[in-house]
């Protein structure tokens, strides 16, 4: 041994995992937001997600939680570094060691370790999202549309989270060495890190304040527009949210400082429950990020059940096999021409039916949006031609439907879905119904009672004289056939399928290649005033939207947003997860990134109370106390660290799903949605199970470190 | 060589101050082995710290060799640690890294001093505390008497002015103690070394040509070995310590 190097390396060798500890966390953050954030700005996600959209939004609302959850373990495993280091440095000042030197030291040994960690974690995180993204692509979904693509920017955001866990690391080494006090060094690891006393009343209190948080936030936007009709900013309705946030923070306090168990039974887990007081407000700090990454990992995790369940429950409930709709002035497909398809695919069809629908302007209100100095509010304004709307007579709906209805001449009647899921699609309050060829207008009142066929949705029904009025000299552009047919054996026609909606779209006209939410009456108006409509296809990409293109007709976005997109079967059921597929796997690979987080601190968290307690554990042993009855008080922290917040994190997401499925529809849970909820139960049976896994290996770990042996 | 005048040092808890060192005066001659007893509280480590430099005292003087300790800054008190004081503490402090002759010769890496001297200083040492065998191990692998035997060693590499150790026996059988104590005598006699010694324990105190008991913060007597036996001066001490306990009404 010649130098302080010399020295400086055997320690180094001597205390490796400790290093590799430190540097293993400083290149799993980074790996882990580069590999999110590569995925997040992917030209491949950012197509499909919208510009101020809630996916959007829900993707950036998650990524923060990780940036935090990624930075607070980096912190703790810094922190935890520098502990295990503290003896060894406050010998070296104890015995006449300068700071200078020793930083001189510590900053050499740091800026390797999180130099080169982070640039590992940088350098592979582009590859590790695609190799996830492959293998999704592989167990899922394997299309051209799929391919990842890669944004250069990402790169800044990696580089900007490897900047803050190197000036992070190294504002620790700069507060650690300036510790004035020797001592303080010297008996660090012996330090505890006390909380005050906290009331029994914490915890009912903290279970109130969880749940008031949780709707008081999920509520709050929706009063502002529904009620102060004001689309209020989020950071002005985001803190809602915050009794909910002081509520999980007062559960976790009261859970590690007091416990819920009285009387006797507080005995029992006394030894328990005092290491884990005095070392509460990082514990505490850590249950908290655990329980947020929880619920943000299932949040995650839920949008598969809960879309898949919704749409398939959908697709399973429709009537008819096989649904489209065509303007009339295209030359479409006829009856004899399908059939003919059919024979060729080997398909029997058993019935075929159609019908004429006209679309016409329909009077309402319409949201006229302003801006204020509080930002956007709206007024309803009433305008005589609101847009366009699918009107039929009675006679067409009842042969759609084999329904027998009769509307009474002067009424209309509103077609809304048959679970009531998607009621806000369609609306009851149509008085005026105008030609846009003639002009002509019909007034009509709405029927109280409406119509429930989920192919029709949006449609309204007119007494059949009133219809033949109306529409009286509508030209071609006007009118739509409607067709419904069904086969035999559906589950075995997926190739007839794709090529009749193939054949559907050749026959469309560039004039239909619109998006559903473009509207001739708009156009209309648009057209008179000489403005440019911003629906139409050569205006969309100035307004941040995707046109569609007959050219990427199996594209998700095309199958999502074509104006005329056929309904059929067998061909959205199967094509459901790769239409979906992009935001299936962002939003699994969010998970993945969570729970990964999760793992990462309760490991951590878990084997610092080991470390802590070691001394604690030693003098038990003195005073007798037996393997089991030691291994009972290690199993009771390490369960709290990981069952405390990962059971609260997945109650509360749990609760705000059931939340949004409840009020999103006007206070009641439809079938498919319950449905939805169920699956959700199994993902979390599924994560639970692999949480118990990983929480009795990290349980056999500390045992070892702890000399216990672990049953 | 130690010249300690007046020395105050309270400490804040929560809102309350309290007075561990209430003006301790007391002096240490070259060569002197001299002991520091008295009841949990009664200021003993908290003296050893100021002495230290590791923590500093509030007021009052601490001359070292003719040196005053507080008018030096961060720098100089490293060097005054390193070169003019040596440590024996309760836990040894030994780093598990390093062998034993490796500790022995930290102060001296430190230092920068490492020479061919540094190392058969080390081997010497090694030799007068019989630790010889087990140079080349690691403090895992040995006992606590070998641990404390090696922290001696390390303490006197650098040759210093003075020893200062915090209960070197408080971890320690009475075999292991016994050998620390003949550490310290063998450093007084083969190596001149002045040791200023804390400790709870009389049979260790024993050893010392002086003992000053402190209580409550200051200095409430002083004994001197001078010729007295071992055994009768352990006695002595016996009885000051009751004594002192009678006048604390207990």
């Amino acid at each position: 041994m010649k130098n302080f190097s010399d020295v400086f390396t055997a320690l180094r060798k001597k205390n490796r995992s400790q290093y590799l500890l430190l540097a293993g966390c400083c290149f799993f953050s980074v790996l882990l937001i580069t590999a999110y954030v590569c995925m997040m700005r992917s030209p491949t996600v950012l197509k499909v997600l919208p510009e101020g959209g809630d996916s959007r939004k829900q993707v950036m609302m998650i990524f923060v939680l990780a940036v935090v959850g990624c930075g607070v373990f980096t912190t703790y495993a810094s922190g935890l570094f520098f502990r295990y280091k503290s003896r060894e440095t406050g010998i070296f000042l104890a015995l006449g060691a300068s700071r200078r030197k020793l930083r001189r030291q510590l900053i050499r040994e740091l800026a390797v370790i999180s130099f080169i960690s982070c640039a590992a974690g940088a350098v592979l995180g582009a590859p590790l999202a695609w190799l996830l993204w492959r293998f999704f692509r592989l167990a899922v979904v394997d299309t051209q549309e799929m391919v990842l693509g890669f944004d250069s920017q990402a790169y800044l955001y990696s580089l900007a989270f490897s900047v803050f866990v190197i000036i992070m690391l190294f504002f620790m080494m700069v507060r650690f060495i300036r510790r004035t006090n020797i001592m303080d060094v010297v008996y660090e690891t012996r330090k505890s890190e006390p909380i005050k006393e906290i009331p029994r009343w914490y915890g009912p209190v903290g279970i109130v304040l969880l749940f008031a948080g949780i709707l008081l936030g999920y509520l709050t936007p929706t009063f502002c527009v529904m009620v102060l009709q004001w689309f209020a900013p989020e950071w002005l309705t985001a803190p809602a949210y915050l009794p909910a946030f002081i509520g999980l923070y007062m559960i976790l306090l009261h859970t590690v400082v007091n416990g819920w168990r009285q009387g006797r039974n507080r005995y029992k887990h006394i030894i328990s429950t005092s290491m884990m007081k005095f070392q509460g407000r990082q514990t505490v700090r850590n249950m908290l990020v655990i329980t947020v990454l929880v619920a943000g990992a299932y949040f995650a995790s839920f949008y598969t059940p809960m879309s898949g369940t919704g749409a398939m429950t959908g697709y399973a409930a429709r009537p008819v096999d096989y649904a489209f709709r065509y303007r009339s002035d295209q030359t479409m497909l006829t009856e004899q021409e399908i059939r003919q398809m059919a024979n060729e695919e080997g398909v029997a069809i058993t019935s075929y039916i159609t019908g004429f629908v006209a679309v016409l302007g329909i009077d309402g209100e319409e949201m006229v949006e302003r801006e204020d100095a509080i930002g956007t509010t709206y007024t309803m304004e009433y305008r005589e031609l609101r847009s366009e709307s699918l009107i039929m007579s009675e006679s067409t709906y009842n042969t759609l439907t084999g329904d027998s209805i009769q509307v009474s001449s002067g009424f209309v009647m509103a077609v809304y879905s048959d679970e009531g899921d998607v009621d806000y699609l369609a609306s009851n309050d149509v008085t005026l119904i105008t030609n846009p060829v003639t002009r002509e207008v019909l007034h009509v009142v709405p029927c109280t009672q409406v119509l429930r066929y989920s192919m029709l949705l949006g449609c309204r029904v007119l007494d059949d004289d009133d219809y033949t009025n109306i529409t009286r000299g509508l030209t071609q552009e006007w009118l739509e056939e409607q067709v419904f047919f069904n086969v035999e054996n559906v589950g075995e026609t997926y190739d007839f399928a794709k090529r009749l909606f193939h054949t559907i779209v050749d026959r469309s006209g560039s004039e239909v290649e619109l998006t559903k939410h473009w509207d001739a009456i708009l156009k209309l108006q648009y057209d008179a005033a000489g403005e440019p409509y911003f629906m139409d296809k050569e205006h969309l990409e100035e307004y941040g939207f995707q046109p569609v293109s007959y050219e990427q007709r199996d594209s998700s976005s095309f199958r999502l947003y074509w104006k005329y997109m056929p309904q059929f079967r067998i061909l959205d059921q199967a094509d459901h997860v790769k239409n979906f597929a992009v935001f299936l796997m962002l939003f699994i690979f969010i998970a993945i990134i969570c729970f990964a987080a999760v793992i990462v601190i309760a490991y951590t968290r878990s084997l610092t109370i080991g470390l802590t307690n070691a001394q604690v554990y030693d003098d038990l042993r003195h005073l007798g106390a037996s393997n089991s009855y030691l291994l009972a008080t290690v199993r009771k922290q390490i369960s709290r660290v990981y069952f405390v917040p990962i059971t609260a994190g997945t109650a509360i997401i749990y609760a705000l799903y059931m939340i949004i499925m409840f009020f999103n529809d006007g206070g009641s849970f439809t079938r498919s949605e319950l449905a939805g909820l169920g699956n959700c139960l199994l993902v979390i049976a599924g994560m639970s199970v692999l949480l118990y896994g990983i929480y009795r290996i990290t349980l056999r770990k500390v045992c070892g470190m702890l000399g216990i042996k672990a049953k | 060589m130690l010249n300690v005048e007046k020395i105050k040092k309270s400490y804040q808890i929560g809102k309350n101050t309290y007075e561990v060192l209430k003006g301790v005066s007391l002096v240490v001659e070259k060569g002197e082995f001299v002991g520091v007893m008295g009841p949990s509280g009664s200021g003993k480590t908290t003296l050893l710290n100021c002495i230290s430099c590791y923590i500093p005292a509030d007021s009052g003087s601490i001359r070292l060799g003719g040196k005053e300790l507080a008018a030096l800054d961060e720098e100089e008190l490293a060097s005054v640690r390193n070169r003019e004081l040596g440590f024996v503490f309760q836990d040894f402090m030994l780093l598990d890294g390093l062998t034993v002759r490796d500790n022995i010769m930290l102060p001296r890496i430190i230092s920068g001093k490492t020479n061919k001297d540094m190392e058969e200083t080390a081997d010497r040492l090694c030799d007068v505390f019989g630790i010889s065998p087990i140079k080349n191990k690691y403090p895992a692998e040995i006992s606590g008497g070998e641990k404390q035997r090696t922290a001696v060693a390390r303490a006197l590499i650098n040759n210093p002015l003075l020893i200062l150790a915090d209960e070197p026996t408080g971890n320690l059988d009475s075999k292991s103690s016994r050998a620390v104590i003949d550490t310290f005598l063998q450093a007084k006699n083969s190596l001149e070394a002045t040791t200023f010694m804390v400790t709870h324990d009389s049979f260790a105190a024993s050893f010392c040509d002086r003992v000053i008991l402190l209580r409550d913060g200051t200095v409430w007597r002083e004994m001197v070995r001078k010729e007295k036996k071992r055994g009768a001066f352990q006695d002595e001490l016996l009885n000051a310590v009751r004594d002192m306990g009678e006048v604390n009404g207990e």
